[in-house]
């Protein structure tokens, strides 16, 4: 770590667990049960646990990789690549965030627009969204997380809804379980990375959580509960729906909350769409912070500044990006390289760092033999 | 330019004699001087006819002056009973004195010193109930204009050498006497040195009230939400401090001023304390229902009816548009129409006196209310929620609290009419996110909410029985931590033993 954060800025260790579940949960959410259910069918719960599993088993490398350098992304790749070529996959990186924000904010505001407005211009929205982006990051990593907490915290509130259309419930519908072969169920979890990734920001905030050695749990934990909540969605839309519908639905969980009815209220996914804008906003925020830290990092500009640049690439592309088809093109491209970002990348970096540090252990050994 | 005008006057005068501040003083009709005669010396006496009692002049200052023993002025300071007393040679002293209502006596034409003598005229009113922040229960007194008495009111409340105050001039004009309070021993260093800092830098020229030096030292000025706690009540200070916070009084305030604090304290009353826990909670929780149901209630209608209609079920939407149905209006106007006609009522309410505040209640509440239904303007629906809104606003105990949450709502019934639901939520979200940063004396205003304190939650949204409450709040650091030894104080005992 080159320079050590200050006190006042580190936050809590248990925070952890918010910052990679609310992560993780985002618009994926939304409608990932149609790209599983497409490959694994009725099996499509057994993609969503294995690659549930996948990330735990990151989560245990990033926090390999982070425990030896004790620092963040930028000190692991100094470490492995040296000074130069480290940067420029930081910088890559840095885009790989960005990337990450349009992502979610355009599905957000193709989702508001599919459902409440359909004549809202998509850029009115990203210039409020931008402003208000700016005011969130500005506050620091604190305002950050203080946001991702309330930001699990107080949609918890909406979950049990999930659960009513299980009145209309058919489980029959899942069996013979495993009706598909290895290969389906690997490619169907391949599938749902988009909903899955999105904690390897961990790699950027690391050295602000305090007792940062022992949050592994956390981190571990907040990833359970991801996993649990996504296959209880999964098992929830499999036993409601079938599998043709599942297959046309886009937004499977939204429509789910169609069939809530209470006394006063119907069509509960009105507020369900309103309030996701409180699931959706710390992904947004923490991955412009990872982004404008992590350009931080590598050229030693001002973060605020950086944010600015990082916020206006995020408007632009998102105005930039009109139709259904191109929101969609996108996403598909975002899934794509953090697919081999986190699960591919990650864990290659495990094996990178651990020759680098035997190649220099074995000079240092030289020289003191020497 | 009066402040500038007072500095250049002041630089002028650095070599000033006793004398010239006589007769600066003099160009005023209501100062007086005159010679007093004895035996044998000429005193003389020189006062504010406005600002000293007289009777005590006469009384405790002139008889002594006649005794034959009195011949200097040392002697007099000794004959007189009067406790605060001194000799004084700086002209800046002695101005200070005199406009404080001391009676100044001296010899000769250029005095080289004066006795000063305390003779100030107490013109404050007693203490009395509270009126702002009213309780059924607990104590009944609140507050006056004079530091002192309210100084006298808490340190009744707290006997102990550890309750110390510091005290500052704050003003360059009303030269406000502002008094620090705080137990050491309790109060985090560093909660003092920032209050006491941000004190001394004020350079306004007039503070006239604790209230609006509080603005000064927020914070974050820009925030609409008050970031400094003003009380009324003596016991409600005295219960902070022995949390470990720290409290100022300005004179001629009848206010306190505590900090730091959090969201959720706006929303506890002292009488929470006072019921039994059960009972303190329910209401706590109402007092935030209250305060949710205030801020959204008008937005949500207009969000619903502008946008959402689907989202009422059949026959309570029937309901809905049966009131609606001949009003011309689109809900946003409706409702700003309603919400400005209640904050007018509640505007003339605070202005005007109290007999005819009551009519003018009845006058704009029902009759307006009534009438603007009957024609046709306002639908019932609205006017029910609107009233109801307001009148939720008000179990905030404190004022400068419930001001906030009236006046952020039109931003939200405002974004509701452009983008419904989505707009309200928008709106929710940049209120958290403005709190989460804000902070109260460099602590974080949103705590135990975020940063998550949960030990702090004990009494935050709920109040929980005063034995679990065995340590002092996390986010004030107090030095001392535990209430009263816990161990101690549960006791186990098994069935009939």
């Amino acid at each position: 770590m080159d320079k050590p954060i200050k006190e006042q800025y580190l936050v809590s260790g248990f925070l952890t667990l918010f910052l990679i579940h609310g992560m993780q949960v985002g618009v994926g959410v939304l409608g990932f049960q149609r790209d599983v259910v497409k490959v694994a069918g009725y099996d499509a719960w057994i993609s969503v646990l294995i690659a549930g599993m996948v990330v735990h088993v990151v989560i245990a490398c990033m926090y390999t990789l982070l425990k030896r350098v004790d620092g963040d992304l930028i000190s692991i790749h100094h470490q492995i690549f040296g000074k130069w070529v480290g940067n420029v996959i930081c910088f890559f990186v840095s885009i790989y965030f960005v990337a990450k924000a349009v992502n979610v904010l355009r599905t957000y505001i193709e989702v508001v627009q599919v459902w409440m407005f359909p004549d809202l211009p998509t850029w009115s929205i990203a210039i409020v969204a931008s402003f208000f982006f700016y005011y969130v990051v500005a506050g620091g990593f604190r305002s950050v997380v203080g946001l991702t907490f309330l930001g699990v915290m107080i949609p918890v509130a909406f979950v049990p809804m999930l659960l009513l259309p299980l009145e209309f419930a058919n489980f029959i519908n899942m069996l013979p379980i495993l009706k598909h072969s290895i290969v389906e169920l690997l490619l169907g979890a391949k599938d749902t990375t988009l909903s899955f990734i999105g904690f390897e920001s961990l790699l950027l905030y690391y050295p602000f959580l305090k007792n940062r050695d022992l949050t592994q749990k956390w981190a571990q934990l907040g990833a359970l509960i991801t996993n649990v909540a996504y296959t209880v969605i999964m098992v929830v839309s499999l036993a409601f729906f079938s599998e043709d519908q599942l297959n046309k639905t886009i937004w499977a969980t939204l429509t789910l909350y169609k069939v809530v009815q209470l006394p006063f209220l119907e069509r509960f996914e009105y507020i369900g769409v309103s309030m996701w804008m409180f699931l959706i906003t710390p992904n947004i925020a923490l991955a412009l912070w990872a982004a404008s830290r992590c350009a931080k990092r590598i050229s030693g500009m001002n973060q605020r500044s950086a944010l600015v640049i990082a916020i206006v690439i995020m408007a632009v592309v998102i105005i930039l990006l009109p139709t259904r088809q191109e929101v969609n093109q996108f996403s598909n491209w975002v899934a794509q390289t953090g697919f081999y970002f986190v699960f591919v990348y990650i864990p290659l970096l495990v094996i990178l760092q651990t020759i680098a540090l035997k190649i220099r252990r074995g000079k240092h050994e030289q020289t003191t033999n020497l | 330019m009066i402040g500038r005008w007072l500095m250049k006057k002041m630089i002028d005068n650095r070599k000033e004699t006793l004398r010239d501040v006589f007769l600066q003083f003099q160009q005023s009709t209501d100062f007086v001087i005159y010679t007093f005669k004895t035996d044998e010396r000429m005193f003389k006496i020189a006062y504010f006819q406005t600002l000293i009692d007289t009777d005590r002049l006469n009384r405790d200052i002139l008889p002594s002056l006649t005794k034959s023993d009195c011949k200097t002025l040392e002697s007099l300071l000794t004959e007189v009973s009067i406790q605060d007393k001194e000799i004084i040679k700086s002209p800046k002293d002695l101005r200070e004195k005199v406009l404080q209502g001391f009676v100044a006596v001296y010899e000769g034409k250029d005095p080289s010193k004066c006795a000063i003598i305390e003779s100030s005229m107490d013109s404050g009113r007693d203490v009395s109930p509270p009126e702002n922040e009213f309780s059924v229960a607990g104590p009944q007194e609140a507050f006056i204009e004079s530091v002192d008495t309210n100084i006298n009111l808490i340190r009744k409340r707290l006997p102990l050498a550890q309750l110390q105050i510091k005290e500052m001039k704050i003003g360059k004009i009303t030269q406000t006497r502002v008094a620090v309070l705080y137990i050491d021993g309790l109060v985090d260093k560093d909660n003092l040195h920032t209050i006491e800092q941000r004190l001394g830098d004020v350079e306004f020229d007039q503070v006239i009230d604790s209230s609006s030096l509080a603005q000064m030292i927020s914070d974050n000025t820009m925030s609409i939400f008050p970031q400094l706690v003003n009380t009324e009540r003596p016991e409600r200070v005295a219960s902070v401090l022995a949390e470990g916070k720290v409290a100022f009084l300005a004179d001629g305030s009848p206010e306190a001023v505590f900090g730091p604090t959090t969201l959720v304290e706006f929303f506890s009353s002292l009488e929470d304390y006072y019921l039994p826990w059960q009972i303190a909670t329910s209401v706590r929780l109402l007092r935030f229902f209250a305060v949710a149901f205030s801020v959204l209630s008008t937005p949500l209608y207009v969000a619903v009816l502008t946008f959402h209609y689907e989202l009422i079920p059949r026959d309570l939407l029937s309901t809905i548009i049966a009131s609606r149905s001949n009003i011309p209006f689109p809900p946003i106007l409706e409702a700003i129409f309603l919400e400005l006609t209640i904050e007018l009522l509640r505007e003339a309410g605070a202005r005007l006196p109290t007999k005819v505040g009551q009519t003018i209640g009845i006058v704009g509440g029902i009759v307006i209310g009534q009438a603007s239904v009957e024609a046709g303007l306002t639908s019932n629906i609205l006017l029910i929620i609107v009233a109801l809104a307001a009148l939720a606003s008000f179990t905030t105990p404190v004022y400068q609290m419930g001001n906030t949450i009236r006046l952020i709502r039109f931003p939200f019934i405002l974004m509701a009419a452009f983008l419904g639901g989505v707009g309200v939520a928008f709106c929710l979200l940049v209120t958290i996110v403005h709190l989460l940063q804000l902070t109260s004396l460099g602590r974080p205003y949103m705590e135990p909410i975020f940063p998550p304190r949960f030990s702090d939650w004990r009494d935050a949204f709920v109040r929980l029985p005063f034995n679990w409450m065995s340590s002092r709040p996390v986010y004030l650091r107090p030095r001392d931590k535990g209430r009263f030894n816990f161990s101690r104080a549960v006791q186990k005992h098994d069935i009939d033993e």
